[in-house]
């Protein structure tokens, strides 16, 4: 009797508790309609990997809200453009060392100016190692900068000696070496100005930037795993001016449900298509598609130094163009991409100002079986390569189909076992293998730009300065002609003329072809039916969120 | 009862140090360097790097880390994430929509998978048995992320009946269908377990021993085929529930639940050692204490089982 009893009480106490659970959610859950009375935008979201300190954020699920929240000093249009936004004017000396920058009357979320001051001990901040910030290296061409990177002799509170406020309103900027794209990298998230209280508890800042916002929208609440929420900004003046009353960020455990929840209408946007819909999103009904090529470009890099491919000698050269003549990009990204990609025609990207699909020895990028069989049967007279030529790839980022097509593409121009695949499980080992320089093939590379410039896709990939894990070089790639062409573009004050000298620079790398080209990735991504107007990309292949309106 | 009690806790002490080791091992073991994937494609500032490192102990010995973990562990600090998170909040955020999701999972399969099991294995080769037979040999056959999606795009897409996805505060409502995909296997084992220990319970020797007292048809059933029968489903839905909590990251990740199985995958993915840990071992201790609370049933069920 007595254990019956117990049995009952149980039985009843995991009723109880059930009901008690559900009961309670229920009376929580008005709050998933999260701002719908408003036009809010609801966004598809990751949780960020780290908090809202503008230099620390290296990751799209903090980056695109905070994009919002800080402005910069200059900001760039949808295609590329910059001008100025909190600059009144960023004035180069004549070969690009020092830049002088005047500020317009601009204000932080609780009121302060925005004075020279909040810049350079903002930068100073981010590149000072002691402070441990992802961005640090962004800062590297400041003067003063190496002073800053001996952690362990450092306090964190050392200024750039390159950086000099000369008034309120104007400081100045002492380059270590010149750089006429400096004036474009200081509208990249890091270069963000910082608020006085921000220096006080940098941590406190970075869980709640309420106070520091400068840009379209300030921030309103960030609750873990869930949504981070701003509202449009009432006092911002800039090139951006918000469309909507604000930004609902969603943050979702998988791609595939947001697109349901697109389609369902209780999300508004995001920038990506799952795999499983790539093929139909474009006549999905119940979503807005969009599908262009945008400024991300995916290579694969052939170490220079690899043996048969080394990087200036002629068997090297005519093994490289021969690889990349034997590849059908078209076929790839129609049949493999289902139209999410478009055929790479050079180094940069269709939307990077000075851009030109006809730069010559663009036709090394085309395929051409039989040109390609004949230059690999020239390489195989000086040298016999036996191969295979791995590529290897990290398989958690989907591109096992496309380096399948890539090397089966290889296999039927230039024969039987000439590429094979090496997938690697995941991002972390794969790109480990590349910075200890363990690739013994060719592996897969990637470009999405920090500004839009070409000089981040050229100097940061190939020069002489970006290579032995100094930069983003992850071939090694060398070539004294190519850097001087860099150096020579960066000391050229005017954009025009500059780019036209990053053109010549690319026909280099077109003829020697350290890395691939392959395809642009298409900036595609769903809306709901419920967005009425502004659902556009910008140059960072993300949804122009403060156009978009739902009325 | 009391001791019996004692002892099985106590046995929980070398449990937790095995396997908080054996966890910290393998994910020691991962490969890959979780502070240079923080950058991404970008270079690696090694002052910077070193610093992270520093501050996340992940420049000692593997023995070192452990320790300090286990030592950090005893005041209840558990670290923190690489996002600078309270592992502890993380925890906090995860634990309660999972044990909500498991627990209505754990009803839907204990009632439907109970009820059906008990019709069929009565009414054994009527049509209803055969329709009940086949439906859950298809629920154990199809995987259950074809189950979700289907589920997901019919009733929630299609025809709105449910919600697409759970997403912040999920309520009753929300989590009805990631309930019933997740205890969906579960049920279906549960209907074939119920029927085949009814249909052979009622051919033992006591039932006829029990009719031929005259018994009625009724409480022969119930007091002692049905009670006997349940033993079995007793033990499966003890050990279910703490599988439920661990292994729901499926239905978490197509219906938008940031709960226990999605957040030690992200943190697996991310090489978080900490977070990895501490969330095994609370899986763990809900694993020990439903098995000690299934053990305690058993003695409910069958008078014979004593425990001293």
């Amino acid at each position: 009797m007595k254990k019956k009893a117990l049995a009952f009480a149980a039985a009843a106490c995991a009723a109880a508790m059930l009901l008690s659970g559900c009961g309670s959610s229920n009376s929580g859950d008005s709050t998933t309609a999260g701002g719908s009375g408003s036009s809010y935008i609801l966004a598809y979201a990751s949780e960020p990997q780290k908090t809202f300190i503008p230099g620390n954020i290296n990751e799209t699920g903090g980056g695109k809200p905070a994009d919002m929240m800080f402005a910069r000093l200059v900001s760039f249009d949808d295609n590329s453009k910059a001008s100025n936004e909190i600059a009144e004017s960023v004035t180069p000396n004549e070969n690009a060392t020092e830049y002088t920058i005047k500020l317009k009357d601009w204000k932080f979320s609780n009121g302060d100016p925005v004075k020279a001051e909040n810049f350079t001990k903002a930068w100073s901040y981010v590149a000072n190692a002691k402070n441990a910030m992802l961005g640090s290296s962004f800062f590297q061409t400041i003067a003063g900068y190496d002073a800053l990177q001996d952690a362990d002799n450092l306090k964190g509170d050392e200024q750039l000696s390159g950086l000099k406020v000369v008034d309120d309103k104007t400081f100045t900027v002492a380059l270590s070496a010149p750089d006429s794209a400096f004036g474009l990298k200081i509208g990249y998230t890091a270069f963000a100005p910082l608020p006085d209280s921000f220096f006080d508890d940098p941590k406190a800042f970075g869980e709640n930037p309420k106070d520091g916002c400068t840009g379209p929208y300030v921030f309103e609440s960030w609750k873990h795993n869930q949504d981070i929420m701003m509202k449009k900004n009432p006092d911002y003046k800039g090139n951006r001016p918000a469309q909507n009353d604000g930004i609902d960020f969603k943050i979702y455990t998988s791609d595939t449900a947001a697109y349901a929840d697109i389609q369902a209408g209780n999300l508004d946007v995001m920038e990506s298509v799952p795999a499983a819909q790539s093929k139909t999103f474009e006549k999905d009904p119940k979503v807005q598609p969009f599908n262009e090529a945008g400024s991300v470009i995916q290579t694969f890099t052939i170490p220079s130094n690899m043996e048969h491919f080394q990087n200036g000698t002629e068997e090297g050269e005519l093994r490289r163009q021969a690889i990349s003549m034997a590849i059908d990009r078209k076929a790839l990204c129609e049949k493999v991409l289902s139209g999410t990609g478009t055929p790479a025609t050079d180094f940069t990207s269709p939307k990077t100002p000075g851009y030109s699909d006809s730069l010559p020895g663009k036709e090394n990028l085309e395929y051409n079986p039989d040109k390609a069989k004949e230059l690999w049967d020239k390489a195989n007279a000086i040298s016999k390569f036996d191969g295979p030529l791995t590529f290897s790839y990290n398989v958690d980022g989907g591109a096992k189909p496309i380096y399948d097509a890539v090397a089966n593409s290889i296999n039927n121009v230039l024969g039987k076992g000439v590429a094979s695949t090496n997938p690697i499980p995941t991002f972390q080992e794969f790109r480990d293998a590349i910075t200890d320089r363990k690739m013994t093939g060719a592996f897969r590379t990637g470009w999405q730009p920090d500004y839009p410039s070409p000089e981040n896709y050229l100097v940061q990939l190939f020069a002489s300065s970006a290579a032995d894990g100094k930069g983003s070089n992850d071939g090694d790639f060398k070539d004294p002609e190519f850097d001087a062409l860099m150096d020579q573009a960066a000391a050229t004050g005017d954009e025009e003329a500059a780019n036209k000298i990053y053109q010549q620079g690319e026909e280099i790398l077109l003829k020697e072809l350290p890395a691939i080209p392959l395809y642009y990735s298409n900036a595609n991504g769903v809306a709901s039916k419920a967005v009425k107007s502004g659902f556009a990309f910008n140059w960072q292949n993300l949804p122009t969120y403060e156009e978009m309106s739902k009325k | 009862m009391g001791k019996y009690l004692l002892r099985r806790i106590l046995q929980v002490i070398p449990v937790v140090l095995g396997t908080t080791l054996l966890v910290y091992a393998l994910v020691f073991a991962l490969p890959g360097d979780p502070v240079k994937a923080m950058f991404g494609d970008k270079p690696v500032n090694e002052a910077v790097a070193a610093q992270i490192r520093a501050e996340y102990n992940l420049d000692k010995p593997f023995i070192v880390q452990y320790l300090l973990f286990l030592r950090n562990a005893l005041t209840l600090d558990f670290g923190n994430t690489f996002a600078g998170q309270p592992v502890i909040d993380e925890i906090a955020r995860a634990f309660p929509v999972t044990i909500k999701l498991a627990l209505m999972a754990f009803v839907f399969e204990a009632i439907f998978g109970v009820v059906f099991g008990i019709i069929s294995g009565f009414k054994k080769g009527k049509w209803y048995d055969t329709v009940i037979l086949i439906v859950s040999l298809l629920l154990i056959s199809v995987p259950t992320f074809v189950t979700g999606f289907l589920g997901q795009y019919l009733l929630g897409v299609k025809w709105s009946i449910l919600p697409v996805t759970a997403g912040n505060n999920p309520g009753f409502i929300d989590l009805l269908l990631p309930a019933m995909v997740l205890g969906s296997v579960s049920m279906a084992y549960i209907i074939r377990l119920t029927r085949a220990e009814i249909s052979s319970n009622i051919a033992e020797d006591y039932v006829r021993t029990a009719r031929a007292k005259g018994m009625s048809n009724r409480s022969v059933m119930l007091r002692h085929v049905l009670r006997n029968s349940l033993i079995p489903v007793v033990t499966y839905l003890g050990q279910d529930i703490a599988a439920l909590m661990g292994g729901a990251m499926i239905s978490e990740t197509i219906f938008n639940i940031h709960g226990v199985g999605w957040l030690t995958y992200q943190s697996i993915l991310k090489g978080e050692g900490n977070l990895v840990v501490s969330i095994v071992t609370l899986l763990m201790l809900i694993f020990v204490v439903c098995n000690l609370i299934v053990d305690m049933l058993y003695a409910v069920l069958d008078p014979r089982i004593r425990y001293a």
